[in-house]
């Protein structure tokens, strides 16, 4: 018994690493309903940022995340200006909707990442950094039969401050309500005075500067900083968001602790290999049978 | 739109002849005097690449599916043809289009679920097929033998003839890759591949004008993966070894990446990004500019998005398509089609 | 290209001509390897070992140079297959080293088979390897010697029930099925087999499965970065079971990664950099002037590799050619390298003394046999 709870618990903390990129990643591709296929490479730049600044002063975690937040949501100023807004030439609604556009981007924000991943790997190398033994999060916590680490409560508060502040401004706040309008009809938000880029960007800088955290977080609890660490996780919150429903935050939440808790499960029946092959069956499943998530909301679009 | 309306016909002839003598004649005795075996399998590489963005060209570019998997049909060719060899010793002129039909088999039950999907929802699910069919390739090591990869011995074997000299090889490689992609030309410049358009441009009003969409995605899915599978057996052929690693994710991108470039919808288009984009590195190899090649592809990459939209030769632009598509692109998806939305 | 050769066949002339004024033959070596990519850091590694043996050989005074043609394969066997094909096209070429992985290695002797360019490659350890034709040499001991050397070592530990986990590869297959097959013949049990895709993030459910049938010991397949994360994460849960790895997962950037969690560990390797014997500490010295950092097992048999080259090369000027050269690579006998004495067998296979290692105290210590 005591096995399988601690598969469950190491699945539920694989999960809150995979929810915590799924938030930010959702914030763009789904509230903000923008393709974007650079979040894996936000997320790396936001650990190496991080591997920076550690190496240059070692400030305390609080000063690290924000030093990273900053970095992130300057990433994100970037890569909107350079993969997205070039392609809002025309502000029709046919074009700031349309399939081209989102091929469009979905295109220029993967080349953007190639160009991201290989030009760290050019400056750094491919191998893992070495992380200072203390700052890694991983101080085990013994609770009974079980054991977590000191990193699974501080990934687990982040991504719940995250979700709560997110949901909080989206759905509370002037702001939030400029970014579903844009998402919802941009031009509609444009002739009832939504500024449109501004909103677009502030997205971006939002979803990038909670992207860059996750990929320090992340970096510190494994003490794996490497130029394609992105890309698995960026995946698997790409599939905890079209599980959740696309444009839910929370259900984006859920859906990759289910992705978690599933990968650590399958270990126990089938051979660890395959334990990758669950989240790919998840996003087939999900598209096939749950077109709209698998908590079936009313959703309109996409 | 097909050949034969343009006004350039007598052109368009003349060009084809061209590039024909060009591969089957120029190119060959170009190698020849060149008497380097490297750049017969760089010429090799370009041609397999170049089967592989024309299938990919039929899917992406005409019917403009797009596609992020394309590797793992190329990959199911290849292992087919290369399981085919090993295990039962059959020769190649058997083993290719076996492989071609194996792909076409796993293309077709994959389009089967998934041609309902639409725009960015259908990419993703080519995505995490092709990532399932790559961790099959990687991890059933009882029949793929995982990644200790297959080795085949003599590998280009036309009945008894040994083939696997590098002059020869390049020939049995200009053939089958010359022969198909004239196959795939004449599907997209038939009424067949005009269907395919309208479904590029608007499936729903195709569908309006009575063109059975759905089925039509999964016949020229079927196809383009029919092709890849070719491809993919001439790489087991003139390589002599498969290995997982070389069907990856990034191997999709790559032959998407040449497409794009090329221009969407373009065949010759797809043709020339295959040339570019397996030339560029080979060039910067020369240069000694080896380790930003990665870097450069995707540069070049990013800015053919930016600057020019259709692509070196392309017939759709990103833009026109978007503008074209003002009427279609803010109706809901009828609920009984299932499809997801905006398009 | 033509004038090179034309310079070469003059240079020739020259020397024959007026011995006074000869000038040294150059002798020119492929070395395939991945410079960048997933795997870079190895091949880097591999590119300074070559060049402090090929710095020390140029000191030496030899009647020849020797000139080392570096060639980035990045892991894929498709670019492996165009740098052979290359390599092969230049006649002032007449040996090859590389490449890292078997696979590519592997695509890579298709052509060097066929075209008869002598090929030693320092880390390709796929049992059909050197198989392939008479072409093909390694400088990497193989499971099959490393398997049942480990297995005895394990077994005299009185550890009867052994869990196994190594990486999906070519590699980390064998590494199972040799111990395996080798444990069990001594009548000992394997409780969990399990293969894990190289640069796995999370162990931790892995290692929960092998904890949960209370094995004596694991034995596992991995490189340092994996070999990093499952040590840290068996400490993290609390897990205590001895750890017995292979020489690939020896490299002091395993204990870097891994800290104080690294301890304990017990692998086999055969070249340790605290040997005191002169020729290791040489390369140490060389390797830490270049590097700020110890040579770890796959440098030091890339360094051994190119040494195996140079000194059939020797043996074989004047006369060099691909032919004569894989002939003086096959008569290579008890060559004193930095990873021990190397002969190579009937098979082209090099016979080697393994050595017996445990981390303590962040260091790689030498066992007394």
């Amino acid at each position: 018994m005591d096995y399988y709870l601690q598969q469950l618990v190491i699945g539920l903390s694989l999960g809150m690493v995979y929810a915590l990129v799924a938030i930010g990643f959702t914030l763009i591709f789904g509230v903000l309903n923008v393709v974007n296929f650079a979040h894996g490479e936000v997320y790396t730049i936001g650990a190496y940022a991080g591997l920076f600044v550690v190496a240059a002063w070692a400030p305390p975690l609080a000063a690290l995340l924000l030093a990273v937040l900053a970095v992130g949501a300057l990433t994100g100023v970037g890569l909107e200006r350079l993969a997205f807004r070039p392609f809002r030439r025309f502000t029709d609604e046919a074009s700031l909707k349309s399939r081209a556009m989102r091929e469009a981007t979905l295109m220029s924000s993967l080349a953007l990442s190639i160009i991201a991943r290989e030009a760290i790997e050019l400056i750094y190398g491919s191998q893992f950094q070495t992380v200072p033994l203390k700052l890694l999060l991983n101080e085990p916590i013994r609770l009974g039969p079980v054991t977590i680490v000191n990193g699974d409560v501080i990934i687990f508060v982040t991504a719940l401050a995250m979700l709560l502040a997110l949901q909080f401004v989206l759905t509370r706040t002037r702001v939030g309500l400029s970014i579903r309008a844009v998402s919802n009809n941009a031009l509609g938000a444009r002739y009832v005075g939504v500024d449109v880029d501004r909103t677009i960007a502030w997205t971006f800088v939002v979803g990038s500067a909670m992207g860059a955290v996750a990929g320090i977080l992340v970096g510190l609890y494994y003490g794996a900083i490497f130029p394609s660490m992105g890309f698995n996780p960026g995946v698997k919150a790409f599939v905890a968001m079209v599980m959740g429903g696309l444009s839910s935050i929370p259900g984006a939440v859920i859906c990759a602790l289910i992705i978690g808790v599933a990968e650590a499960l399958s270990t126990i029946f089938v051979a660890s290999v395959w334990q990758e092959l669950v989240a790919y069956a998840f996003l087939i499943v999900t598209l096939i049978f749950f077109p709209r998530g698998i908590f079936g909301g009313a959703r309109e679009r996409v | 739109m097909s050949a034969s309306e343009r006004p350039g016909k007598g052109l368009s002839r003349l060009l084809t002849l061209a590039i024909l003598i060009a591969v089957f004649a120029l190119a060959p005795a170009a190698l020849y005097l060149a008497g380097r075996s490297y750049l017969y399998q760089v010429a090799n590489l370009i041609m397999i690449f170049a089967l592989l963005s024309a299938s990919m060209h039929l899917v992406t570019g005409v019917a403009g599916l797009l596609q992020l998997g394309h590797a793992a049909f190329y990959g199911v060719g290849a292992y087919t043809a290369a399981l085919l060899a090993t295990r039962f010793g059959l020769p190649f002129p058997a083993t290719m289009p076996l492989a071609g039909l194996a792909a076409a088999l796993v293309a077709f039950l994959v389009a089967l679920p998934t041609m309902r999907l639409v725009s960015i929802y259908f990419a993703v699910a080519t995505l995490g097929i092709g990532q399932m069919l790559y961790l099959i390739m990687l991890n059933w090591v009882d029949v793929t033998k995982g990644p200790n990869g297959i080795l085949l011995f003599n590998a280009l074997r036309i009945f008894n003839f040994d083939a696997s000299k590098p002059a020869i090889a390049y020939y049995v490689v200009a053939v089958v890759t010359v022969v198909s992609i004239l196959v795939i030309h004449r599907l997209s410049h038939s009424y067949y591949g005009n269907a395919l358009r309208a479904l590029r441009e608007d499936d729903q009003c195709a569908e309006a004008m009575g063109v059975e969409t759905v089925r039509l995605k999964i016949q020229s899915f079927t196809i383009s993966g029919f092709f890849a599978g070719v491809a993919g057996a001439l790489w087991a052929h003139t390589a002599g070894y498969v290995s997982p690693a070389d069907f990856s994710f990034t191997v999709s991108i790559l032959i998407l990446s040449m497409v794009v470039l090329g221009g969407l919808g373009s065949l010759p288009g797809a043709i020339v990004g295959a040339v570019i984009l397996i030339g560029l590195p080979e060039l910067l190899r020369e240069f000694k500019a080896g380790d930003y090649r990665n870097l450069i592809i995707g540069l070049v990459l990013f800015s053919v998005i930016l600057f020019l939209p259709r692509g070196l030769i392309g017939e759709a632009s990103a833009l026109d398509l978007m503008r074209r598509q003002f009427a279609g692109a803010w109706r809901r998806a009828p609920d009984r089609r299932g499809g997801m939305g905006w398009r | 290209m033509h004038t090179r050769r034309s310079l070469v066949i003059l240079a020739g002339a020259l020397a024959l001509a007026a011995p006074a004024f000869a000038q040294q033959p150059t002798y020119r070596i492929g070395y395939q390897l991945p410079l960048t990519g997933n795997t870079a850091q190895y091949g880097q590694d591999f590119k300074n070992a070559a060049e402090i043996a090929l710095e020390r050989f140029g000191k030496a005074g030899k009647p020849f140079k020797v000139e080392i043609v570096f060639e980035d394969s990045r892991s894929d066997a498709k670019e492996g297959v165009a740098i052979a094909r290359k390599f092969v096209d230049d006649k002032t070429i007449v040996g090859v080293l590389g490449d890292f992985t078997s696979g590519v290695s592997m695509a890579a002797a298709q052509v060097y088979k066929d075209a008869g360019m002598p090929q030693l490659s320092q880390t390709a350890s796929h049992p059909d390897f050197v198989k392939i034709s008479k072409w093909q040499f390694r400088n990497i001991t193989t499971q099959a010697q490393e398997g049942p050397l480990n297995a005895d070592w394990m077994w005299s530990q009185g550890y009867r029930k052994v869990a196994v986990i190594a990486e999906q590869s070519d590699w980390g297959q064998t590494v199972v099925s040799y111990f395996v097959d080798a444990f069990k013949a001594k009548g000992g049990q394997v409780t969990v087999s399990e293969m894990f895709n190289r640069g796995l993030a999370d162990f931790r459910p892995i290692i929960t499965k092998i904890a949960r049938e209370r094995p004596d010991a694991i034995y596992t397949g991995f490189f340092y970065e994996d070999g990093a994360q499952f040590l840290k994460q068996m400490k993290q849960l609390g897990a205590t079971i001895p750890v017995h790895s292979t020489s690939a997962a020896y490299n002091q950037q395993l204990i870097a990664l891994a800290g104080a969690d690294a301890d304990g560990m017990k692998l086999t390797a055969t070249f340790l950099p605290n040997n005191p014997a002169a020729n290791v500490q040489e390369f140490v010295s060389a390797w830490k002037a270049r590097t700020n950092q110890e040579p770890g097992q796959f440098p030091a048999q890339a360094y051994d590799a190119v040494n195996i080259m140079l000194a059939a090369l020797e043996r074989a000027h004047p006369n060099v050619t691909r032919e004569s050269l894989r002939d003086q690579l096959a008569a290579t006998k008890e060559f004193p390298g930095v990873t021990g004495a190397t002969t190579f067998d009937a098979n082209r296979e090099p016979a080697k003394q393994l050595m017996r290692a445990q981390v303590k105290g962040g260091v790689f210590a030498p066992i007394a046999n």
